[in-house]
């Protein structure tokens, strides 16, 4: 597989305003992104799934995915597997709550002391997580493990480092004419780079490596081949043209 | 004011950039103090989902959507489950509006947020009193 951006896992959270325990995700979820896994972890916005373009609906595919839910309805979880791909892991704020004997957590524009001990110990699990699913090979192109073990729930300590903002992590898509009809490939920009990067000219052999990654990450319908080909023939030359014309 | 007329305020769900919490932030002041007999918060997870409740919601009432950013996911799903934004409000044109407020901060907003989300609040509840009073208006 090339080496695209950085394996990493995806945190959504389900942000609920409604509920503090929804307050408790997004904290939790921002916890783990500028403090505790800041290397290893991005995140969406839960509408994007709709809201967005093929890019955000591709993040789960692309990224084994926690998703940090405040209560059973799950909206998180569910909305991720409907509309981009199945969760590799889910965590839900009220069993966190129970399973630690916590009081309610109230305020959700303030937390209370349990709401934000419930923000420690549910970032604390999803950091976990992350690294469980770190060491676990993905396939982006099923969006599912290689290997189906289960996964664990683990407490890990917490290892503070610097902070960042790891919102709007669309995967980079194109859409190409394939036959005329237009198809959203996912990947296809930094695949194309990666090629051009190694200055491999659009030849034939070229094309057929660059089908073989792209066809790593999207599905290609059967007997579609040669026409993917054509397609892709057409625009990586378009793109290494682009290339020639700004050297 | 019963539920069904009252004014659904749905913010952005943004957890990564200081304007999602600004928005949050001001359509909780809204609800909790500046006008919470005439308002109701939907979250939009639950739009993501189709729930019937928060479809229902922004069906039948008027809507007020506050952005955190350009993509305008409030206002879109708003309009996708079936609602009408009354009035959208863009966390950036607030900022505009309002440049001494400069915000920072996401867990927790800086003092120049938190004046941000008072001063797009206090908007808001201007916009509740003229789409309540046109109500009763009509009622």
């Amino acid at each position: 597989m090339p080496e695209l951006p950085q394996k990493k896992v995806g945190i959504i959270a389900c942000s609920g305003e409604e509920m503090a325990e929804g307050t408790v995700t997004r904290l939790a979820a921002l916890q783990v992104l500028e403090s505790l896994r800041p290397d290893d972890t991005v995140t969406i916005c839960l509408p994007l799934f709709l809201a967005g373009g093929e890019g955000d609906r591709a993040f789960a595919r692309y990224y084994p995915t926690i998703a940090v839910d405040g209560c059973d309805r799950r909206c998180a979880a569910r909305a991720t597997e409907q509309f981009s791909g199945k969760p590799a892991a889910s965590i839900v704020v009220t069993d966190v709550v129970r399973e630690m004997g916590l009081e309610p957590p109230a305020g959700c524009r303030r937390l209370n002391d349990a709401g934000q001990a419930a923000v420690a110990e549910t970032a604390g699990r999803v950091a976990g997580l992350v690294d469980e699913l770190l060491d676990r090979r993905w396939s982006r192109r099923k969006g599912e493990f290689i290997d189906a073990e289960p996964i664990p729930v683990p407490v890990v300590p917490a290892a503070k480092t610097t902070a960042g903002c790891a919102c709007g992590s669309g995967i980079p898509v194109q859409t190409v004419a394939i036959d005329g009809t237009p198809v959203t490939l996912v990947a296809l920009p930094p695949l194309m780079e990666q090629l051009r990067d190694a200055g491999k000219t659009p030849s034939p052999e070229t094309i057929h490596e660059l089908l073989e990654q792209v066809a790593l990450y999207n599905p290609i319908p059967a007997g579609e081949q040669d026409a993917y080909l054509a397609a892709l023939t057409r625009t990586y030359a378009a793109f290494w043209g682009q290339l020639e014309a700004v050297v | 004011m019963s539920d069904a007329r009252k004014v659904v305020i749905v913010p952005c769900s943004g957890i990564g950039k200081t304007y999602g919490t600004v928005s949050r932030e001001a359509a909780y002041e809204v609800i909790e103090d500046l006008r919470p007999d005439e308002t109701q918060l939907v979250a939009l997870s639950m739009l993501v989902l189709g729930d019937e409740g928060a479809r229902a919601a922004v069906d039948g009432s008027q809507t007020i959507a506050i952005d955190g950013c350009k993509l305008a996911c409030a206002s879109k799903m708003v309009r996708d489950s079936g609602g009408t934004v009354a009035r959208s409000y863009a966390v950036l044109d607030a900022y505009r509006r309002h440049k001494a407020f400069k915000p920072a901060g996401i867990a927790e907003l800086n003092e120049g947020g938190l004046q941000l989300a008072h001063a797009l609040a206090e908007e808001i509840a201007g916009e509740i009193d003229i789409l309540t009073r046109g109500e009763a208006d009509n009622a």
